[in-house]
């Protein structure tokens, strides 16, 4: 980094520091020449807004490689229709999969294992059609593709999770931020509750340390969390549209606490204070530390 | 040439039937999309008794009436030509050799109008026992409940087996015809259902009574095929032989309804199925099926004591099946959970046929049929079994199918506020109350707008003494819908520590909990 660049970064640190987040006009297009840590894009269209997010970290070849078969996991849990934030924005989810296949990925897979029936969740959320049309396959789970892993953590010794995510060569996580009565916010770590197979309801007695163990053990190259709209109460399966806050925002970063730590603030809430976030930044996950990130904001 | 005819008719509706079972299941769309219960709708044995029963039209008129009208014109080509257990027992009947038929008493063939009279007469005293003893509503119990899950999980362990073996070619050969076949014929989930060996144990018999003599159950027992027997007695269509034939007898023995009993000139006409197989082993070619209006039909002779006496034993099955506490409130079980829609006890009794068809497309597999939990008159209704499968908050699908609105089709709005029962905690289970331990995942999968449960920030002492913060869930008895995913998704396992029963129904005026 030369002494321009440094300038520029502590400049804008120091004024993400003392400012509110989202309220930070000076960082717009700042050190729009190099790739940041976390982008944070803003815009009216879903799909641009994405775009916009993954070329402000680099453009997705640095997260796709040609002949990868790439896992992108929404959140597609709950029978709900998009506008009800209980799912991920299916154009989101589909200018992901065509990022990765513009990439040069030779396959890109949507599943998720829902909590309501997969047919209708796949279907409701719009997911199924958006997906399906942006060229990906989409897969519902199959029981028998559930195995026994080692998850190796402190909380999750071993784990039924799903082989087809787990085998593949990249994992884009693509969460929605939403309100959770358990863990306060479902962010990105969360929805990896949609990989584990079995009486995952179980996790929910130590739900933070949970996280960060399977989370440890996921290692996504991407992490892009929907904020198109937000699920403000009664998350994470909402249906009253009271809840719903619409912002029009894509966070992407490949650090999974810092894209939650970005996450909460949207919420009002510091990482710090997110039990789950906190453990995954002491346990070396990523870090919660949102000014020590190279950070860009965009509109799109 | 009618024997050809009929067959390419047997296929063509048995392919439609069956294509049609395989429609009745969720593609996750609001809509079913496909007419799938048609051929209840078109059943005229279920269309009088739910209309005797209920003293109101059912649902589906139209299509029932075309087949009465079709039958008083043709006479019983429905047994012959459509029914699709028809053509199950024509294949059934494969399998009997072509030994000397065993010498069954020759008024047998009277005891299915016996059966109807006694059916029809206990319909109009409320009593809808039909469903039982109608050959569709039968067939489609038996698939739905028994030989479909049957099949599919026979084929899924088998290629379950060659998934797990991971041998590498027969794994990719494998994979790709289980996936055909799963976008074919096979369900997207296996439903499984209680008591599906007796239903399915039940159809084979029924099936094996061909091993006896062909076509046993419509020569003998099926009441709509003595319905249409009935109706087309002066149907326009008649067989005729001309003075070619010598007696030879050779027409009979493939008679499919036993309309032959020997002599040249008698023939049964509300026991011809017209399959046309005495017109193909005539030699001599001296029989015609032709259109001969006016000619009276033969006597059907079925004794005045005995008709008296099917109608009393379809009186007296009346309070014999209704003298029991279940239909007093409070006294009824409390797992009587019926599905959305459902209409209040008394009516639903009298309207479910026990087609099977709800339980077919119930989206969780939630929906199970009962054997004697709503008595013996309520035997394989459906009843939600919320540790099996609950009921989908958006899903309608139930009543779209329900063919005698003993179900009814409510549009989605409307089925979402529908309480089907009541959730209860049991406070010496659930984990933030027994035992400090955060848990809420029932908080988290109720899904009304305004959660049903809601929690209480509590602290509370674990054994050492320490306090940990939990929050408890509480039930909020207005709000409850009793849809039952708390209560399948606890992770209480063996007695779930939250569960539905069925206070508070909507559709019960007495079986309410909250002033």
């Amino acid at each position: 980094m030369d002494r321009r660049d440094f300038l520029k970064t502590s400049l804008a640190a120091g004024v993400a520091l003392s400012l509110p987040a989202g309220l930070d006009p000076f960082l717009q297009n700042l050190g729009a020449a190099e790739a940041a840590d976390l982008a944070v894009a803003s815009g009216k269209s879903p799909a641009a807004v994405t775009r916009a997010a993954i070329d402000a970290l680099g453009g997705m070849k640095k997260f796709v490689s040609r002949g990868d078969i790439v896992v992108v996991k929404p959140n597609i849990g709950w029978d709900r229709t998009p506008e009800f934030a209980a799912t991920t924005n299916p154009e989101v989810v589909a200018a992901l999969v065509r990022l990765s296949l513009e990439a040069g990925a030779k396959r890109v897979k949507i599943l998720d294992y829902p909590v309501n029936d997969a047919r209708r969740c796949y279907r409701q959320s719009g997911i199924l059609d958006a997906a399906t049309a942006a060229g990906a396959e989409v897969v519902y789970p199959d029981s028998r593709k559930f195995r026994d892993m080692k998850i190796g953590g402190g909380t999750i010794k071993s784990w039924p999770m799903y082989t087809e995510v787990v085998e593949a060569d990249r994992i884009i996580n693509v969460p929605i931020a939403k309100t959770h009565g358990t863990s306060t916010l479902t962010l990105g770590m969360k929805n990896w509750m949609g990989v584990m197979g079995g009486w995952r309801g179980r996790i929910h007695q130590r739900i933070h340390e949970s996280l960060v163990d399977v989370s440890l053990f996921l290692k996504p190259s991407l992490v892009v969390l929907d904020a198109v709209r937000i699920l403000t109460d009664n998350g994470p399966q909402g249906g009253d549209l009271a809840d719903v806050k619409r912002l029009d925002t894509v966070i992407a970063g490949a650090d999974q606490v810092a894209v939650d730590a970005y996450g909460a603030t949207l919420f009002g809430i510091k990482g710090a204070d997110i039990g789950f976030i906190r453990l995954g930044h002491e346990a070396g996950l990523g870090t919660m530390d949102l000014a020590r990130l190279r950070m860009k904001k965009v509109q799109a | 040439m009618v024997k050809n005819i009929r067959r390419a008719s047997q296929a063509l509706f048995a392919l439609l039937f069956l294509w049609l079972f395989l429609q009745t299941e969720a593609k996750g769309a609001n809509e079913l999309g496909y007419p799938v219960k048609i051929f209840l709708d078109a059943d005229p044995l279920l269309f009088l008794t739910t209309l005797f029963a209920n003293r109101s039209l059912p649902p589906a008129l139209w299509p029932a009436l075309a087949v009465v009208a079709a039958t008083a014109v043709l006479g019983r080509a429905f047994c012959g030509w459509v029914c699709p257990l028809g053509t199950f027992h024509d294949l059934a009947g494969l399998l009997k050799t072509r030994a000397r038929r065993k010498a069954l008493p020759p008024g047998l063939f009277r005891l299915k109008y016996y059966l109807l009279i006694a059916l029809l007469a206990s319909s109009l005293f409320t009593l809808q026992a039909a469903g039982i003893f109608d050959p569709l509503s039968l067939l489609i119990r038996s698939l739905a409940i028994s030989v479909y899950p049957m099949l599919s999980t026979a084929t899924a362990g088998v290629f379950g087996s060659a998934y797990e073996s991971g041998l590498p070619l027969l794994d990719g050969i494998s994979e790709a015809i289980y996936a055909l076949l799963k976008k074919t014929v096979l369900p997207f989930q296996e439903s499984l259902y209680l008591g599906a060996g007796l239903v399915g144990g039940l159809f084979f018999l029924v099936l094996a009574l061909n091993l006896v003599e062909r076509r046993f159950w419509c020569r003998y027992l099926c009441p709509l095929g003595a319905l249409l027997g009935l109706i087309g007695r002066r149907a326009v269509v008649r067989r005729s032989v001309s003075e070619g034939c010598n007696e030879c007898g050779a027409c009979e023995a493939g008679c499919h309804g036993d309309a032959l009993p020997g002599s040249k000139e008698l023939w049964r006409i509300e026991e011809c199925h017209l399959c046309g197989n005495c017109q193909d082993a005539c030699q001599n070619d001296a029989v015609r099926f032709s259109l001969a209006p006016g000619r009276p039909p033969g006597r059907l002779d079925l004794g005045r004591r005995r008709l008296v006496a099917s109608f009393s034993a379809g009186l007296l099955g009346v309070p014999l099946l209704r003298a029991t506490p279940l239909s007093r409130t409070g006294a009824a079980d409390p797992a009587l959970i019926r599905p959305p829609g459902a209409t209040p006890e008394p009516e639903f009794l009298r309207r479910c046929v026990k087609c099977g068809e709800c339980m077919k497309v119930c989206i969780t597999g939630g929906l199970q049929p009962t054997f004697l939990q709503a008595g013996l008159e309520g035997i394989w209704s459906p009843v939600l079994v919320p540790r099996i499968g609950y009921c989908e908050h958006r899903c309608t699908l139930c009543g779209q199918v329900c063919p005698t609105g003993a179900i009814r089709n409510l549009p989605l709005v409307e089925k979402m506020e529908v309480r089907i029962g009541t959730a209860m905690i049991d406070k010496g289970r659930c984990l933030p109350f027994a035992s400090a331990t955060p848990c809420i995942v029932c908080e988290e999968v109720c899904p009304t707008p305004k959660k049903a449960i809601w929690l209480e920030d509590v602290r509370v002492k674990n054994r050492d003494g320490r306090e940990i913060p939990v929050r408890q869930p509480h039930v909020d008895l207005s709000l409850c819908i009793g849809c039952g995913i708390c209560e399948a998704r606890c992770p209480v396992l063996g007695r779930p520590a939250i569960y539905v029963s069925s206070v508070g129904e909507t559709r019960s005026k007495d079986n309410r909990l909250l002033l």
